[in-house]
Formats: C-alpha cells, structure tokens, sequence
C-alpha cells in the first residue's frame, strides 16, 4: 500500500478552514461593528458588503443587539470561469451587548454603501438618570 | 493577480493584522472576486463604506488601481465605545495582461461592492474556430 502525506496542501486547506480572519471582523462572518455613544442615543454602525435590506435581520433582546443574515451570491455569467474568489462568507452573525438601556421602538435602522448605521435612543429611564446627576 | 495562497495571507496582514495607531494611516486591502467571461475580465471588490464620489479609480496601460478614503463615520463629540471600523483607506491593485481594452473599462458601485469591467480586445476573444469537414 503506497500513502502518500501531502503536506502542502494539507497545510493549506488548513489555512482555508481555519484561518485567523475567519475571527476578524473584516471577513464579514462577523461584521466589523463600531458603537458610538451620544448624549441621548447610541450610533452603532456595522460592515455589509453586497447585503440586501431583506436579507439582514435586526433583533434587541435585553440589550443585546444582534446582526443576522446571508449574503447572496451575485449573479454570473453561465461561461464564466472563476479567478479569484475571496468573497466566501454567505451567512453572518454579530451580537453586541449595549452599555445601558435603549428606547427599542425608537430605533431606527439605515443600509447604504454597504454600511449599516442603527441609531437607538437611550430609554426615557437612562435620559431621566442621566439629568438626575447632574 | 494574488490567485495563490499568498496573496489571501498577504490579504491578512495587510488588512486584518495591521496595527491601528492614530499617527498611521490604515490601509485595507479590499476582499476581491475576479471572474472571466468570453469577452471581459470582471473584477468585484467589497469596500463598504465608500462612495460613489469617494473610489478614485486608475486605468493605465498594464494595470489598475482602486483607492478610497473611508469615514470618519462618528460625530466628533461622540464617545467610542467598540472601534474596530474607525478611518481607513482602501487600496488594491491589479496588473493588466495584454488584451485587455483599458479605455474601455467600467465601474459600478452597488451595496458597498466595486465591480470593474475589464472588456478584452477584440483580437484577445475567444473565437470558436469551425471544422471544415
């Protein structure tokens, strides 16, 4: 029986399976997601490149604010022949905690450029502390 | 072109593992798809966050390069409290083979995804050659 190691390439669909940017946030299975805080609101703003607004789904669950969806696959060409593909993450998912509570039916929600900007007001509870210190 | 291995482990340290400092610019190189049709090269490049107005595109013999500068995407005042976006700039670029129509090249911005047409010349088709019989 002849086996044959072949290393190299094991070694590189090891880097295909398990790669560190599969945990970095600029290789889209987790968005990349910055969080600004306001005197009354939260800007959450988080990268989707090539995501439809149907296909993204925005949930607030005790203060946890979740990003889930899928991105399409764009459409090619039946006699195209494929070069470079670095574009594999279909389905994402990103969860942040948010420091305090906020108004959840008052957030609104934008997707442009393959940017996602989420503004959430702080909770009439918070502002209402907030102005208490002072 | 970066087909190899490589050029995706290139891909991460230029992008993913670069340090941020404040004094130094953040240069990203965009994720990219490149596919052949029978008369044009397709090029797709994800760089959410820029514009329209904002991707300054390079067309020149034997090569092509994408630019764009992103953000700041936060009011000046506001606190940051996750900062992994923040300011940066995309950069890419391609060398050109030969039979490629460079003054007839394309650009479309969609959803935060460049896709660069690359026509072929007329003589680079393929052309599907009959058998006499």
């Amino acid at each position: 029986m002849l086996v044959r190691f072949d290393f190299p390439r094991m070694f590189d669909d090891l880097l295909e399976e398990v790669s560190l940017s599969d945990f970095m946030p600029v290789n889209g299975r987790f968005p990349a997601i910055d969080l600004a805080e306001h005197a009354n609101e939260f800007v959450a703003i988080a990268e989707l490149p090539g995501v439809k607004k149907e296909d993204l789904k925005i949930t607030l669950e005790n203060d946890v604010l979740t990003l889930k969806g899928e991105r399409k696959p764009y459409e090619i060409p039946q006699d195209a022949r494929v070069l470079q593909n670095e574009m594999r993450v279909r389905t994402f998912s990103r969860s942040i905690q948010l420091p305090s509570e906020v108004d959840a039916k008052n957030i609104s929600a934008e997707l442009k450029d393959g940017m996602l900007r989420i503004v959430m007001p702080k909770s009439e509870r918070m502002r209402a502390r907030q102005i208490e210190i002072r | 072109m970066g087909t190899n291995g490589h050029g995706a482990l290139e891909r991460r340290r230029s992008g993913a593992l670069v340090k941020r400092t404040e004094s130094a610019e953040r240069i990203i190189t965009p994720v990219g798809d490149i596919y052949e049709t029978s008369d044009a090269f397709v090029v797709k490049l994800d760089m959410p966050g820029a514009t329209k107005e904002s991707i300054q595109l390079n067309v020149e013999p034997g090569s092509i390069s994408v630019r764009a500068a992103v953000g700041p995407f936060h009011a000046e005042r506001s606190t940051i409290l996750m900062d992994e976006i923040g300011r940066k700039s995309y950069f890419r670029e391609f060398t050109l083979g030969q039979g490629i129509s460079h003054n007839d090249v394309q650009a479309q911005f969609e959803d935060g995804v460049l896709t660069i047409t690359l026509p072929k010349t007329e003589e680079s088709k393929a052309r599907e050659i009959k058998i006499k019989s």
